[in-house]
């Protein structure tokens, strides 16, 4: 047997502290260990009531439809922690509230609401509430409960502004009217809203030019005939035209173009639906190539992206955190300058 | 005098501080990162298939039996936006009295019109950028010519002489329980739209009892591509969308440090993308950042079957590329070897 080296006391006595945390560290890595099996990340429920899944039925006069608002949803859930369940409220009372009455009873973690009438939505907002399922509502206000939804106002302003810089950059000192063309009366998607940002952002910035609504009352055929007539009335002035819709916008292209008008007018419109943008190979009016379309572009209501917009909410809502009574959408103006950067063209057809 | 052709110069000066705004190109250094292969590096992730590696990978052939990954180059196929494919096919020696000599020699040639993205083909260095910058900092503005790049051709390329692996993501997706299929497929698809994870690859390795290795070449298996194999009844299906790898699993590959990454789709990445505001960003991830080529329209359907019979997921693989200089990517033609 060898001899054990003599340590002085102090190293001795360091080295059995050592010794101690090594110890306390193998003891704490072994409790760690043996505790229980580290949980899967929790997976939610969240109900989506839409509005309408009818397809062609557009929505919030836009040429967005309930498909493309659901699709948003799937799409947008698949990084998060959540399962979605859909029901379709059919722009109808009785039926949103049936689904959240079903909603209650498959015991959902969150409710996404998205349906116009007030008294069916108190209905749902009571039921839920009693079931203990927070609900979120999407455009249209549920009592106490957190709401999404679309600036009209905003969006409005936004067409306005871009209209009234164009008029200043191209037509300075020119004698200008403006027109607002669509469903200017749409008093239920809160299209009026829009009319009237336009309106404050000409005042403001445009005083001399007057704004004339024409209400097409949703029919685009009705596009060529309202504003043909403008068009005469007006013959020695640039015409700067709102339209409420991006299928409005077009109509309205084609009708100045119809009238040998073209070269007196500038159009924006609302949405940025597919109908103005789209896929690599669609012919699409707002386009890096097109720069010089009258159309000088449309402001976006991103209601196919709504559910990337909602469930960040939703989630937050879920996991216990504040969120703001009233979150509004981001609207944008999309031109051919910004358009790829908002909507790449990312399908193949 | 003096003064004259001071004020001339400052005016030049002022004029070429102009110009030069005016000309500035994007500082590339912010944008991409460096080649780990050094400033001049044009090759990429090939830089990693060595004499041992291939030494190593030549082992997987045990068998001999080969296993095509390319569906046929023909009229007809799904192609990506205005690409198109034509053949017009010279048999004029075929004309009466057009044969030469006594032995009556015939023959025909073809002229192949043709992007160079199309069927089953490979994406080089040159192909995806952020801005102006290409992979290992390359401010492209200043190597493309009307005909082709001067930098990052395929003429640099080295060997893919290695192994590849099989990752069967329909099995992985079935195993887990949330397999979404599309009901436009004869045999079970992933749905486009959905997001394969570096959890979902890692899950697929293990089914095999896999672990990854530097400079293999790892192959999807998504379904996907039995749409391709429809053509052309479901291109428009095929074109919509693809199931494929999200920006985790991107990264995860490229920490991998694999030389390609393949599947039965038209893109690899998954379509719509996680982000609706981000445009291809594992072609980004995978070949600007990381120099990793992407094989797109793969033949996946067989070598999984094979490997499901075989309960092996490793082969050789077996795929040159042409030197085709300047050219941003290729048709290629792949066979599994095991």
């Amino acid at each position: 047997m060898l001899p054990t080296p003599a340590i002085p006391r102090g190293r001795r006595r360091r080295r059995v502290r050592g010794r101690v945390w090594i110890v306390v560290a193998a003891v704490a890595v072994i409790v760690v260990g043996i505790g229980p099996p580290a949980s899967p990340q929790r997976r939610w429920v969240v109900a989506f009531a839409n509005l309408t899944e009818e397809p062609g039925v557009t929505l919030e006069g836009t040429g967005f439809t309930g498909p493309e608002v659901r699709e948003s949803f799937t799409l947008a859930a698949r990084p998060h922690p959540i399962d979605l369940v859909f029901y379709d409220n059919r722009r109808d009372d009785v039926r949103a509230v049936e689904n959240a009455e079903a909603a209650v009873a498959r015991r959902v973690d969150l409710y996404v609401q998205y349906h116009r009438s007030a008294a069916a939505n108190a209905t749902v907002a009571q039921k839920l509430k009693a079931a203990g399922i927070p609900v979120l509502a999407v455009n249209d206000p549920v009592p106490g409960a957190p709401l999404y939804a679309l600036d009209n106002v905003a969006a409005g302003r936004m067409a306005g502004e871009a209209l009234a810089q164009f008029a200043a950059r191209a037509w300075s000192g020119q004698p200008t009217v403006a027109v607002a063309i669509g469903r200017v009366s749409a008093a239920a998607e809160r299209v009026p809203e829009r009319v009237r940002g336009v309106s404050d952002a000409l005042r403001e910035r445009m005083p001399a030019a007057r704004l004339t609504t024409l209400d097409t009352q949703g029919n685009p055929a009705q596009v060529a005939p309202l504003l043909g007539a403008f068009l005469a009335a007006n013959p020695s002035r640039r015409v700067l035209i709102a339209a409420t819709d991006d299928a409005t916008a077009l109509a309205a292209k084609a009708a100045v173009e119809a009238t040998g008008r073209a070269r007196d007018a500038a159009i924006v419109g609302q949405g940025v639906d597919r109908t103005i943008h789209g896929g690599i190979n669609d012919r699409k009016e707002i386009d890096p190539t097109n720069r010089n379309s009258i159309v000088i572009g449309s402001v976006a209501f991103y209601l196919d992206r709504l559910g990337y917009e909602v469930l960040p909410l939703a989630l937050r809502m879920l996991r216990g955190e504040p969120v703001p009574p009233r979150t509004l959408t981001p609207h944008k103006l999309i031109t051919a300058a910004n358009v790829f950067i908002e909507y790449p063209p990312y399908d193949m057809n | 005098m003096a003064r004259t052709a001071l004020v001339a110069a400052g005016v030049l000066l002022f004029f070429l501080s102009l110009g030069s705004a005016a000309f500035a190109q994007t500082d590339c250094k912010k944008l991409v990162p460096a080649s780990p292969w050094g400033p001049n590096d044009q090759t990429g992730a090939t830089n990693r298939v060595t004499a041992a590696v291939t030494k190593a990978a030549a082992a997987e052939i045990q068998t001999g039996k080969v296993i095509t990954m390319s569906y046929p180059l023909t009229d007809g196929v799904p192609l990506f936006g205005t690409r198109f494919t034509k053949t017009i096919l010279t048999a004029t020696s075929l004309a009466p009295g057009a044969s030469f000599g006594e032995n009556e020699l015939t023959y025909m040639e073809d002229t192949w019109l043709s992007q160079s993205h199309v069927g089953t083909h490979l994406d080089g260095m040159g192909h995806i950028g952020r801005k102006d910058c290409y992979y290992n900092q390359t401010p492209m503005g200043k190597y493309i010519n009307q005909n082709n790049m001067t930098r990052l051709g395929l003429e640099h390329l080295k060997s893919f002489a290695t192994r590849g692996v099989i990752i069967d993501m329909v099995k992985v997706f079935q195993a887990a329980g949330k397999f979404k299929g599309n009901s436009a497929c004869k045999k079970p698809c992933l749905d486009k739209g959905t997001v394969i994870t570096s959890a979902d690859l890692q899950a697929g390795l293990k089914m095999y009892n896999v672990t990854l290795r530097e400079a293999d070449i790892v192959i999807i298996h998504t379904g996907w591509g039995d749409l391709f194999e429809q053509f052309p009844a479901q291109n428009a299906t095929y074109n919509s969308g693809a199931p494929g790898i999200g920006k985790d699993a991107a990264n995860w590959l490229a920490s991998q440090k694999v030389v390609a990454v393949g599947t039965d789709t038209w893109v690899v990445e998954v379509i719509p993308g996680e982000n609706p505001k981000e445009a291809f960003i594992v072609h980004n991830i995978l070949l600007t950042d990381n120099g990793i080529h992407i094989i797109e329209n793969v033949r996946t359907d067989l070598i999984a079957a094979e490997a499901a019979a075989t309960k092996r997921a490793t082969f050789f693989v077996n795929m040159t590329v042409p030197k085709a200089v300047g050219l941003t990517g290729n048709f290629v033609a792949i066979d599994a070897i095991q």
